[in-house]
C-alpha cells in the first residue's frame, strides 16, 4: 500500500481545557490515499465541521487538541512551526459552506485569489499569478473568466461564487482538498456541476478531497469511501455503495433510512378530497423592478423576475413553488404575501384583489395569510424576548389584555414544542431548529388560514426537517391550514406536498399533482431538476441526459422565444421565437413546452382549466 | 449609599422570571463601578438640589472682607463658612459652583435631548424609507454641518438674549446632523432585515415597524453614547460663558465662573479650578454608569 497522504491517528478536540471540557472530536483516526475523494457524513453537530478544520490546523480557541495526530506526508502537522506550516498551506486547502461570506466584499474576486496565491507561494509575480487564476476560472467554467477577474464577490451568483472558492483552493496547486459542506448553499442543479467539477478537477490535479457533508446522498454522488460520525466519533467506515446497501451502525441505518425517497416510497401526501374552495388564486400576475444601468448614461434596465403567472391555492392544499434560486420565487411569495404590488395582474383572497385591500381590510387578511421566512437568524429580532416576539403581531391585531396575550402566547409555544420557560429569554442560544419554531410560533398566534413557508427548513438538517415537518402536517390536520411551500428541495416536496408549481425565470414551467410531476414530467427542466436531485435511489432520470450547463441566463436580458432553450437538451428551432404556454397535460396537469402535445379528448372541464391557465394567451 | 445598596440587592436573579431590561440593570448594578459612579452621582445631585437652599447663603451676595478666601486647608485664612474658599468679591464657591452645576447639568442633558430628538428622528425617517425623503434629508443635514457651532452661537445669541432656552436650543441644534447619520445608517441596514419583513406580515404600520421594533433595538447604543456629550454640551456651555454669550452673570455657570476666574489664577488658583473639579466629578459618575450599563447589555444580549 502506497503511504497514505493524511494519517489521523486518535485525534481528540475538546472545546476548552481541562477535565470537564466537552469532548468534540473522540479519538477520530482516518486514512486517506493521493488522489482519493472519501466523504464524511453525519448530522449538524457530529463535529464534522471541526474535524474538517482540525485536517488543516486550523483549530481556534477555545477548541484545543488533546491527543493524537494529524500526519500529512508522514509529518505531524501539530508539531510544525508557524512558517513550516504556512509553506505546508500550499498543499492543503480548505473550502467552506459560506461562499459569500468568505470573501472581501470591497476587493475583486481575481484580486484577492491572487493574494492568497502569493501569499502562500512566495516568489510568485503577479502576472503568473493571474494568469494561472485566470486559467482556473477557466476550469471551473466560469464563463468570460477574464473578465469577471476583475468583478466583486456581490457580482458573482451563488454557485459562481463556491467555484471561484474552489479556483481559491485549488489555485497553489494543493495535494488535499478538504471541502466542508460545500455544495450545502447551492441549487441542485449547480451543486451537481460543482460535485461533478470536483470529481473531474481530483482526477486533472491529483488532488484528494476530504469532502465533508451532511448529507448522505451528495456524498454518495462524490466519493467512493464514505465515513460516518456521530457525536465526535467515527463509527462506520465502507465503500459507499456497501455502506449504502447495507450499513450496520444504527446510527448509519437510520441515516439510510431517513433519506427521503423520491420514487421508491409508497406513501404520498393525502389530497384533500373533494373540490375545495380556492383560497388564494394569482391572476397573470407579474413584477418587474427598475435597476440603474451600470454602464453608459444612465437609464433603466427592467428586471422582469416573475412573468405571468397563473395558479390557484385549495384549501387544504400543500402547494409547492419550486425552482432554483432567481427563478423568481422570492418575489412570488412577496407577491402573495402582499410586501409588494404586481406590476400586472392580480393576486386573488377570497375573490378579492389584495393590491386593493387597506386599513381594516388589510389587517384581516394579515391575520389569514402569515409567512415563515426562511433565515432562522436574521428572521428574529435579536434582542427582544422571544415572548414579545410572539405578543407583537397580536398587539399589532388589536389585543390588549395582557393576560389573554399571554395565554394564548403560551398555547402556541407548547403547540410548536417551544417550553414555555423561553417566554423571557432572548433568542440567542437557540438551535436553528427551535428558532425556526418561534418563527412558525409567530405566524401561528394569528392563527392563519395559509401559511407561506418560505425555504423555512433549508437551513436546518435532515433530523430537524422530519420533526418540523410532522409538525406541520399536524396543524394542517388540527387547523385545516393551507401551506405554500416555496422550496428548492424536491425531496421534502415529494413527502409533503400534493400540487407542485416549477418556476424558471420568472415563469411557471410546470403545474402538476405530486404523482404526475416525479413520475411524468412534462417539461425538460422539471426532468434536468430531477436528474441533478442527490438521491440513494435508482434514478429516473440519468444526469447524463438531462444535466444542465451553465446557468440560468440574467432576468436583465430574458431572450426571445422559451427562456430555457439556452440551457435546454432538447432545443428545437420553435423555441428560439415562440415562448410556450402552459398547455394541458391531464385534469390538473400543465407544462410549458412545445414538446408537450395536449391530450385529444378535449372535454369542457378540459377546455375550462385551459382558459383558467391561460387567460392572456 | 443607601440608594446603591438598595439596587444590589436582586443581583443574582432566578434567570426565567425577568425580563430583559431588569435582568441588564441587575447586572450592571452589581458591578464596583456602577455603585461608586451611582453614589458620586446621587452625593453630587442631592448637594446641588438642597445645600444652596439648605445652608442659606446666597450665590450672588459679595462680602468684600471674605474677599479671596482659600479652600479648606490651604494657606492660613481659610473658614469653615467656605469649605471651597470665596472669589474676587467674596462670593462662596461651593454654592456657587453647585448653583452652576443645576445649570451646566440642565444645559447639557436638555441640549443632548434636543440633538437626540432631532437627529435621531430625521435619522431613522431618512434610512427608513430612503429614496427622495433621504436625500433631502441628508442634503439638510450637510448643510447644517457646514456650519460651524461657534458661529451660530454668536449669531444667535448675539442678536436675541442668551437665556437658557436660547443656549440649549442653539447647543442641540448645531450637534444633532451626527446622530442623524449614525441612525441612517444603522436603520438603513437594519430595515432590511428579515424580522422586519415579518413584523410587515403580522400587519404592523411602519410607524409600528420603527416605533416599536427599531428603535428599542438601535437606540440604546446611541444613547450610551450620547452620555459622553452630555459631557461635552456641558463644556461646550462653559465655553459659551466663557465667551459671554452663555448664561448672564450675576447667575453661576461653569463657564463664567472659570470666565471671572481667569484674571485671579495665580494668587486664587481655586477660582476657576473649582467649576472645573465638579465637572470632571459628574462626567467620570456619569460615565461610570453609563459604561457598566453598557457592559452588562452587552454581556446579557451576548448571551450570558
Amino acid at each position: 500500500m502506497t503511504r497514505p497522504l493524511l494519517d489521523l491517528t486518535d485525534l481528540t478536540v475538546t472545546a476548552g481545557s481541562g477535565d470537564g471540557a466537552k469532548v468534540i472530536l473522540d479519538r477520530v483516526s482516518l486514512r486517506l490515499a493521493p488522489r482519493e475523494i472519501v466523504g464524511v457524513v453525519g448530522a449538524s453537530g457530529a463535529g464534522k465541521t471541526v474535524l474538517s478544520r482540525a485536517v488543516v490546523n486550523w483549530l481556534e480557541p477555545p477548541l484545543t487538541r488533546r491527543s493524537g495526530e494529524v500526519k500529512f506526508e508522514g509529518r505531524d502537522i501539530y508539531a510544525m512551526g508557524e512558517a513550516e506550516m504556512r509553506t505546508l498551506r500550499q498543499r492543503m486547502s480548505y473550502v467552506g459552506a459560506n461562499p459569500m461570506g468568505s470573501l472581501d466584499p470591497t476587493l475583486p474576486v481575481g484580486a484577492q485569489i491572487v493574494e492568497k496565491m502569493r501569499a502562500v507561494v512566495p516568489g510568485t509575480s503577479r502576472r503568473d499569478a493571474e494568469k494561472r487564476v485566470i486559467e482556473l476560472l477557466e476550469a471551473v467554467r466560469i464563463p468570460s473568466a477574464r473578465n469577471r477577474f476583475h468583478d466583486y464577490p456581490s457580482q458573482f451568483s451563488g454557485g459562481m461564487m463556491q467555484r471561484a472558492l474552489i479556483v481559491d483552493a485549488l489555485v497553489t496547486n494543493p495535494v488535499l482538498l478538504v471541502a466542508d459542506n460545500v455544495t450545502q448553499p447551492l441549487d441542485v442543479t449547480v451543486a451537481a456541476q460543482v460535485i461533478r467539477l470536483m470529481k473531474e478537477l481530483a482526477a486533472t490535479f491529483d488532488t484528494a478531497i476530504l469532502f465533508v457533508s451532511s448529507s448522505l446522498p451528495v456524498v454518495r454522488e462524490a466519493c467512493s469511501r464514505t465515513l460516518v460520525m456521530e457525536h465526535g466519533r467515527i463509527v462506520e467506515e465502507q465503500a459507499t455503495e456497501a455502506l449504502i446497501a447495507n450499513p450496520i451502525y444504527p446510527y448509519t441505518r437510520e441515516l439510510v433510512g431517513q433519506t427521503p425517497k423520491i420514487w421508491n416510497e409508497a406513501e404520498v401526501p393525502p389530497r384533500p378530497e373533494g373540490t375545495r374552495e380556492v383560497v388564494l388564486s394569482l391572476r397573470d400576475a407579474s413584477q418587474s423592478y427598475k435597476v440603474k444601468r451600470r454602464t453608459g448614461l444612465g437609464g433603466h434596465d427592467l428586471v422582469r423576475a416573475v412573468r405571468n403567472v397563473t395558479f390557484d391555492v385549495h384549501r387544504g392544499d400543500s402547494f409547492a413553488i419550486v425552482g432554483e434560486s432567481g427563478c423568481g420565487k422570492s418575489t412570488l411569495m412577496r407577491l402573495l404575501s402582499r410586501l409588494e404590488l404586481p406590476s400586472a395582474g392580480q393576486v386573488l383572497c377570497d375573490d378579492q384583489d389584495i393590491a386593493t385591500l387597506g386599513g381594516k381590510a388589510l389587517l384581516k387578511f394579515r391575520g389569514k395569510l402569515q409567512l415563515v421566512l426562511q433565515d432562522p437568524f436574521g428572521s428574529l429580532p435579536p434582542r427582544t424576548a422571544i415572548g414579545r416576539m410572539l405578543e407583537e403581531p397580536l398587539r399589532t391585531h388589536g389585543w390588549r389584555d395582557r393576560a389573554k396575550i399571554r395565554e394564548r402566547v403560551v398555547r402556541v409555544m407548547t403547540e410548536v414544542g417551544l417550553p414555555p420557560e423561553l417566554y423571557e429569554e432572548l433568542p440567542l442560544g437557540l438551535s436553528a431548529g427551535q428558532r425556526q419554531r418561534v418563527n412558525v410560533a409567530r405566524a401561528l398566534v394569528l392563527e392563519p388560514e395559509i401559511l407561506i413557508m418560505d425555504e423555512t427548513l433549508s437551513s436546518l438538517d435532515q433530523a430537524e426537517q422530519f420533526k418540523l415537518l410532522d409538525l406541520f402536517q399536524r396543524l394542517q390536520r388540527e387547523y385545516d391550514l393551507t401551506y405554500i411551500f416555496i422550496s428548492h428541495d424536491l425531496a421534502m416536496v415529494r413527502k409533503v406536498c400534493n400540487r407542485v408549481a416549477v418556476m424558471y425565470l420568472g415563469e411557471v414551467f410546470e403545474l402538476a399533482e405530486n404523482e404526475r410531476l416525479f413520475f411524468d414530467p412534462g417539461h425538460p427542466y422539471t426532468m434536468a431538476l430531477l436528474s441533478a436531485m442527490p438521491t440513494l435511489e435508482q434514478r429516473r432520470y440519468q444526469p447524463e441526459d438531462y444535466l444542465l450547463e451553465g446557468e440560468p441566463p440574467s432576468p436583465l436580458a430574458i431572450p426571445d422565444g422559451c427562456s430555457f432553450k439556452s440551457r435546454c437538451p432538447q432545443a428545437m428551432d420553435k423555441c428560439g421565437h415562440v415562448n410556450p404556454s402552459l398547455t394541458v397535460r391531464g385534469a390538473q396537469d400543465f407544462a410549458a413546452c412545445h414538446l408537450v402535445t395536449p391530450p385529444v379528448i378535449a372535454d369542457e372541464v378540459t377546455n375550462n382549466f385551459v382558459a383558467a391557465a391561460q387567460p392572456g394567451a | 449609599m443607601s440608594v446603591t445598596l438598595a439596587t444590589a440587592g436582586p443581583a443574582v436573579p432566578h434567570r426565567t422570571s425577568q425580563s430583559i431590561s431588569r435582568r441588564i440593570f441587575a447586572k450592571a448594578a452589581s458591578t464596583p463601578g456602577f455603585r461608586i459612579g451611582l453614589a458620586v452621582f446621587v452625593v453630587l445631585a442631592l448637594a446641588a438640589a438642597l445645600y444652596p437652599e439648605l445652608s442659606g447663603i446666597d450665590p450672588t451676595k459679595m462680602n468684600v472682607k471674605a474677599r479671596l478666601l482659600p479652600p479648606l486647608l490651604v494657606g492660613s485664612n481659610w473658614s469653615w463658612a467656605h469649605p471651597l474658599g470665596t472669589d474676587q468679591i467674596g462670593r462662596d464657591m461651593l454654592v456657587r459652583s453647585l448653583v452652576g452645576l443645576r445649570y451646566s447639568f440642565l444645559i447639557g442633558i436638555a441640549s443632548v435631548a434636543v440633538m437626540l430628538a432631532i437627529g435621531c428622528a430625521l435619522g431613522t425617517i431618512a434610512g427608513y424609507f430612503g429614496g427622495r425623503i433621504d436625500a433631502v434629508i441628508m442634503r439638510l443635514t450637510d448643510a447644517q454641518l457646514s456650519i460651524p457651532m461657534i458661529i451660530l452661537a454668536i449669531a444667535v445669541l448675539g442678536v436675541s438674549r442668551p437665556t437658557i432656552p436660547a443656549i440649549i436650543l442653539v447647543l442641540g441644534v448645531s450637534n444633532w446632523p451626527v446622530y442623524a447619520r449614525i441612525m441612517r445608517s444603522i436603520v438603513m441596514t437594519e430595515r432590511q432585515r428579515e424580522y422586519v419583513r415579518a413584523a410587515k406580515i403580522g400587519g404592523a404600520t411602519d410607524l409600528r415597524i420603527i416605533v416599536t421594533l427599531l428603535l428599542p433595538l438601535l437606540l440604546p447604543p446611541v444613547l450610551f453614547t450620547s452620555v459622553l456629550d452630555v459631557a461635552r454640551m456641558m463644556i461646550f456651555e462653559s465655553t459659551l460663558g466663557f465667551l459671554g454669550l452663555g448664561v448672564q452673570p450675576p447667575t453661576p455657570t461653569f463657564g463664567n465662573i472659570i470666565a471671572d476666574g481667569r484674571k485671579y489664577l495665580i494668587n486664587a488658583w481655586w477660582i476657576a479650578t473649582m467649576p472645573g473639579m465638579f465637572l470632571g466629578l459628574t462626567l467620570t459618575s456619569i460615565n461610570l454608569m453609563g459604561a457598566s450599563l453598557e457592559r452588562a447589555r452587552n454581556a446579557i444580549h451576548g448571551g450570558s
